[in-house]
């Protein structure tokens, strides 16, 4: 479905830049999420004012509009949560003094709400219960192969999480109805998880790949051998090619992380060359009675 | 989070962070190495927002102030409706409808 960045501030699509600001600047401030803290789609709407104004307010993206180079979504402003979802949350915050209670619900609205449907008293009223955030800390390999992971909670209780192969550090997880229970039957909250990943004594992630760097002795460097790499998953053999020198990079397909639309990063190996920690005479011999067949001097491009 | 990856994300200079810190817009309570956190990020975006939208440096901690009350009122109000709810059932019905019939 195409969107219409135009439409959704309401101007002409011969709209000036001034046009368009105050187009924005109206719809916002009736709609902004923090000057609407009980109101859940306000964000929704939100979220769509800011990308269209985002898209028009550059205006060599609105050419580009124009042009039907790229659609409505082009330029979606990847949003962070709101100051409402901290300040209304259940979490220490030096900028209120009365922190404690959070709920993703609007209570005011749950006072009227009732007052529209009340019998006889009308003395129920429900209220969903609040979001709960918790932190984990996973080891590098669990983050990449994924599996269950079981949080304590402050009651002593455990929660079961399940973690999907390739989880990111920062990801924040949410288990619909794992937080406070509801009110009044009301619905029960969620529990907001967020995850730190710690990082691997060797292994390194890089987007979806994993770098590793590997030492390769001098005899495996020169005359080139299998070798034993690990993986995330366990342990591959791979061949180093003769004459392989510190800097080659090697890549093991599909051995990085698991996509979250399907398919799989790679590995990249860099190798190092690693002479022999102690002295070894035999070496020392074998070097001094070496001819190069072409003599080199790799310091060339220092100009030395 | 970092002072770097902060100002890197909030989309603001080094000089704009100790303005609104000196002015008391932005509360750090972290460290060196974890100054600023995701409820001074949210606030961040929240002043840049309210920048967009026309305020100026006078009225932003007019808004800041009001929200920050908002806030302050709803979660005590959020506390009152816990109590309530806790009271025996008469009791509860009592006070619920005295404040609907309003």
């Amino acid at each position: 479905m195409a969107i219409d960045p135009y439409k959704i501030l309401g101007v002409e699509k011969t709209a000036t830049q001034d046009e368009i600001q105050k187009a924005y600047r109206k719809l916002a401030k009736k709609i902004h999420p923090d000057l609407n803290p009980g109101n859940k789609k306000a964000e929704e709407q939100f979220k769509e004012v800011a990308s269209a104004y985002t898209l028009l307010s550059d205006e060599a993206k609105r050419k580009q509009f124009d042009a039907g180079e790229i659609d409505g979504l082009g330029a979606e402003k990847p949003r962070q949560n709101y100051y409402r979802d901290y300040a209304d949350a259940g979490t220490a915050n030096p900028y209120t003094r009365n922190a404690d209670f959070g709920d993703d619900n609007d209570f005011f609205s749950e006072l009227f709400r009732r007052q529209g449907n009340r019998g006889g008293g009308g003395g129920e009223f429900k209220m969903r219960g609040q979001d709960a955030r918790y932190r984990l800390t996973l080891d590098f390999l669990s983050a990449i192969n994924g599996g269950k992971q079981t949080i304590t909670l402050p009651d002593g209780a455990g929660l079961e999480v399940n973690i999907s192969p390739g989880c990111r550090d920062g990801q924040t997880l949410r288990l619909r109805g794992k937080g406070q229970a509801g009110i009044g039957g009301g619905s029960a909250g969620d529990a907001l998880i967020e995850i730190k990943v710690a990082p691997h004594r060797f292994f390194q992630r890089v987007g979806d790949d994993i770098r590793i760097d590997m030492p390769i002795t001098l005899k495996e460097a020169v005359l080139g051998a299998k070798i034993k790499v690990p993986t995330c998953d366990g342990s591959v053999t791979m061949t180093i090619p003769k004459g392989a020198n510190t800097g080659t990079v090697l890549r093991l397909k599909g051995q990085g992380v698991a996509r979250a639309k399907g398919g799989q990063g790679d590995q990249f190996i860099t190798l190092k060359v690693i002479l022999p920690t102690a002295p070894d005479a035999a070496l020392e011999n074998l070097i001094r009675e070496w001819k190069p067949t072409t003599e080199q001097n790799p310091r060339e491009p220092m100009g030395v | 989070m970092k002072r770097s990856e902060f100002l890197m994300v909030a989309h603001i200079e080094t000089h704009v962070l100790e303005n609104w810190v000196e002015a008391g817009w932005l509360l750090p309570q972290g460290d060196a190495d974890d100054y600023l956190s995701e409820i001074d990020l949210a606030r961040a975006h929240l002043i840049n927002d309210l920048n967009e939208l026309g305020a100026n440096d006078d009225s932003i901690p007019i808004i800041l102030n009001l929200i920050d009350h908002l806030h302050g009122t709803r979660n005590t109000l959020q506390e009152l409706l816990v109590r309530i709810h806790e009271q025996p059932e008469n009791t509860r019905q009592e006070i619920l409808s005295g404040i609907v019939q309003k």
